[in-house]
């Protein structure tokens, strides 16, 4: 499924990131999330994890799902964090900011594992070490 | 012991009435008045996850050592750049952002701060056409109006609606929520929006269509049909919206990153406050940003002053320069345009898209924080940070650009340093004396 | 006429700034100084001869003086910049801000340009045959007027804030632009022979925008008051029959553009 992909701050990502828990579960319980309205969910065969995938395909990210009113079909939210940034594009359009909201991504159901922070930035940025 | 005042070092709202509690003995610390987010900032005050020892990484291996050994390590990774990269986060004060950019203009690197990844294009915006501002507490007292725009202020600044913008009881405004019209801009029906008198949800990426129709209705023109379909809004919605303003006596539009951030970037912002402007024709109506860390205003103003440019400055020749989306870290690291980087107060490495942050990765990085992330995994060199407003003094300038003094309730946890401030005067010591050695 | 080969040799892992590669500048030297002028990268000044080879002599005048660049440069910022006379010819892609404040003479790119190319420009002429990005013929920060004179032709696309502020002179792009076309425009002319995505001539107080394919979000300030046919400015041809728009009405600046949009492509409009 293609979708708009917009990211923001919920307030227990908030909560997390302030107080320095990056590295635990409860911050990949609240992050690694992406939000979908109960039409989209139904329509890719309502998985229990999704992988979101950047449009030029060069990055994907597993996430678990969560079906919201607060969304329109055709558009996903992922709450400010490591896992958003993985597809959010890089272009800026010269202005030095990048497409936080409003990215164009895939949305796939995966069976991939879900990364912690830690192991993300260990695998995917770090190369494995 | 219990502190009064305490000045919050977490989001814009940068609130100042917040009240500790520090029980040293037992390790624990009671947080009255604060947010969820400030007081787990507080928490870290006592936390046991706090990097207290400065590491090192060899040969992939993370080591402890001393504070001699990691700053020596850092001058020497910033003396041997060709080109370093100074990511001076905002979640410190203004005099230790300060220092970092001497050391910056000192080696010829690039400086830059969160308000790239956040308002920078509101800050472009605002230097394309000017702002129509007030603080907050004219807003407080006068604001009959709140428009939040492309914000989800319950979330990201908790506090902002109940001190500011919508349920304090102001001078011209006694009867706090029932004396406001609330109105919220947002393709989501997020909290902000729920708790509106009027949620106008518009389709993503359609900001800017959505103003300049807006702006043709209020110079007494009809927008071009195609609009509807473009915004998802109806003519007859955005109309009501500009006669609720003008028939308002204060209108307080906070922007977020849903107008910054979306496609249109600065532009969105320059139409919104030439808006702002031609509204005030008809009456007050003035806009502000919702910013999102306690002192991201501050790098802006301190930059400014000092070398005439709000952020991503380029000093390679000597002279301060400024072109977003050339000189600005995310696209500096995309283009692998730096070879090593200094990144304080921020976690850099979550809040960049992966290209980026894979080549920030790949350099040498300094980075001091307080707490475990990303960022000081992916680094070489890594400083503890003295957390501001809680164990040192400074200053922090709020989401409206007013200037707040903070005093701390405890000491820094370090007898090495007395803060980030004082850390950075150390490299910079150290930096001059291998460069001029 | 003389002509100065540069080949790039250099190490190119940071950007360099190369405002010295104008004819003015290499007009009367020989191929020795020209290697010894100073280009940067990073914060250090370093000797032309380090990046690139230096082939043949400069002109005894600007005018006289054609450089030809043999290979990529993506990486090589402001080639061109300021120059007055003479020719650039870059037989690969350039880097940012080529032929940015240009003043006269000819930059020819045979491959694509990064952003900002032509920013500024007061006369000449700037081909890009591949594609470009943004802020084309653009204004400074903060800066309201953009390009005043010379023509900018691109073969192939560009992206955002196309003539940003232009006050006069020509913009010709032979594919697509995305974002803010002729964003607050008054004077000159910009022809778009592909499509735009949105927000064309948006607070546009003059001038004159041409579109020839389709625009996918039309800008709301703008009101249609005719059709014309086959129309034509000096030696731009565009044929066909097109909408003809007033506007931009969201600002209210008493100046409006011009904005003329394809029939075919734009039924809906």
């Amino acid at each position: 499924m293609e979708a708009l992909l917009n990211t923001g701050s919920t307030i227990d990502e908030g909560r997390l990131a302030k107080g320095g828990s990056k590295y635990t579960d409860d911050y990949t319980k609240e992050c690694a999330v992406c939000w979908m309205c109960a039409e989209d969910f139904t329509s890719l065969g309502c998985p229990e994890k999704v992988a979101v995938i950047s449009r030029d395909r060069k990055y994907s990210v597993a996430l678990t799902t969560k079906v919201t009113e607060a969304m329109r079909s055709g558009q996903v939210f992922i709450p400010r964090s490591i896992w958003a940034n993985v597809v959010v594009e890089p272009d800026t359009f010269s202005t030095g900011s990048p497409r936080y909201k409003g990215s164009p991504v895939f949305v796939e159901p995966t069976d991939d594992e879900i990364l912690s922070a830690e192991e993300l930035v260990t695998k995917m940025y770090m190369g494995g070490e | 012991m219990v502190y009064k005042n305490i000045i919050c070092p977490v989001c814009g709202g940068s609130c100042d009435d917040v009240q500790v509690n520090l029980d040293k003995k037992n390790g624990t610390i009671d947080v009255q008045n604060a947010c969820k987010m400030g007081n787990a900032k507080f928490q870290e005050v006592v936390s046991h996850h706090r990097i207290l020892k400065p590491t090192i990484r060899e040969n992939g291996k993370v080591k402890d050592v001393s504070w001699d050994e990691a700053l020596e390590m850092a001058a020497d990774i910033l003396v041997n750049s060709k080109k370093p990269f100074f990511f001076l986060g905002s979640e410190t004060s203004c005099e230790a952002q300060e220092v970092g950019l001497h050391i910056a203009e000192y080696l010829g690197g690039l400086a830059d701060s969160n308000a790239t990844i956040c308002h920078g294009p509101t800050v472009m915006g605002i230097q394309e056409s000017g702002m129509v501002g007030a603080t907050a507490g004219q807003a407080k007292n006068r604001a009959d109006m709140i428009v939040y725009w492309g914000v989800n202020a319950l979330e990201s600044m908790p506090r902002h609606m109940s001190r500011y913008g919508v349920f304090p009881r102001g001078y011209w405004t006694k009867r706090g929520r029932f004396d406001r019209t609330m109105v919220t801009v947002d393709p989501r029906v997020t909290p902000t929006a729920a708790a509106s008198d009027l949620h106008v949800q518009l389709n993503p990426n359609s900001d800017y269509e959505l103003l300049s129709a807006m702006f043709t209705i209020l110079n007494g023109k009809e927008p071009h049909p195609s609009v509807e379909e473009i915004t998802g809004v109806p003519i007859s919605v955005m109309k009501q919206t500009v006669e609720m303003m003008k028939e308002s006596n204060f209108v307080a539009i906070y922007v977020g990153l849903g107008v910054s951030s979306s496609y249109g970037k600065h532009r969105n912002i320059e139409i919104a406050l030439n808006f702002v402007k031609e509204m005030n024709n008809y009456t007050k109506c003035n806009i502000g940003a919702l910013r999102g860390h306690c002192n991201v205003a501050g790098f802006n103003q301190l930059a400014s002053y000092l070398y005439g440019y709000p952020f991503g400055l380029d000093f390679t020749k000597g002279y301060p320069r400024y072109n977003p989306g050339e000189t600005t870290c995310v696209d500096l690291l995309r283009e692998k345009d730096v070879d090593a980087a200094f990144v304080m107060s921020a976690d850099l490495m979550d809040h960049i898209p992966a290209e980026s942050a894979q080549y920030l990765a790949d350099i040498p990085m300094i980075c001091l924080d307080i707490a475990p992330c990303p960022s000081t995994t992916a680094a070489e060199v890594v400083l503890p940070g003295v957390i501001d407003a809680m164990e040192c003094d400074g200053t922090f300038y709020r989401l409206d650009n007013v200037p707040v003094y903070f005093e701390p309730f405890t000491d820094s946890p370090f007898s090495e340093t007395k803060s980030n401030e004082d850390t950075l005067k150390q490299l910079f010591a150290k930096v001059k004396a291998k460069k001029e050695a | 006429m003389a002509d100065v080969i540069l080949k790039p040799i250099g190490n190119f892992d940071l950007t360099v700034e190369a405002e010295v590669v104008t004819p003015d500048n290499f007009a009367g030297k020989s191929a020795d100084d020209i290697g010894k002028l100073l280009v940067w990268q990073g914060p250090e000044e370093l000797p032309l001869a380090d990046f690139f080879s230096v082939e043949g002599n400069g002109g005894s005048s600007a005018e006289d003086t054609t450089i030809i660049i043999d290979g990529e440069i993506p990486r090589v910022k402001r080639i061109g910049q300021e120059m007055t006379g003479g020719k650039v010819l870059i037989k690969g892609s350039a880097g940012m801000h080529v032929g940015s404040g240009m003043l006269g003479g000819e930059i020819i790119v045979e491959g694509d340009a990064e952003s900002w190319a032509g920013m500024e420009m007061k006369g000449g002429s700037i081909h890009i045959k591949g594609d470009t990005k943004d802020h084309v013929g653009c204004a400074y920060r903060g800066s309201w007027k953009g390009m005043s004179g010379g023509r900018i032709t691109i073969d192939g696309n560009a992206v955002s804030q196309v003539g940003g502020g232009l006050v006069g002179g020509e913009i010709i792009i032979g594919g697509s632009v995305k974002h803010f076309c002729g964003i607050r425009i008054s004077g000159g002319l910009i022809v778009v022979k592909g499509n735009a995505v949105r927000t064309v001539g948006a607070e546009m107080t003059g001038g004159t925008i041409v579109v020839g394919g389709c625009i996918e979000r039309f800008t709301p300030g703008f009101e249609m008051v005719d059709v014309e046919s086959d129309l034509k400015f000096n030696d731009i041809e565009c044929p066909g029959e097109y909408k003809k728009f007033t506007g931009d009405y969201a600002i209210p600046q008493k100046g409006k553009g011009t904005l003329y949009v394809s029939c075919n492509n734009n039924e809906c409009l």
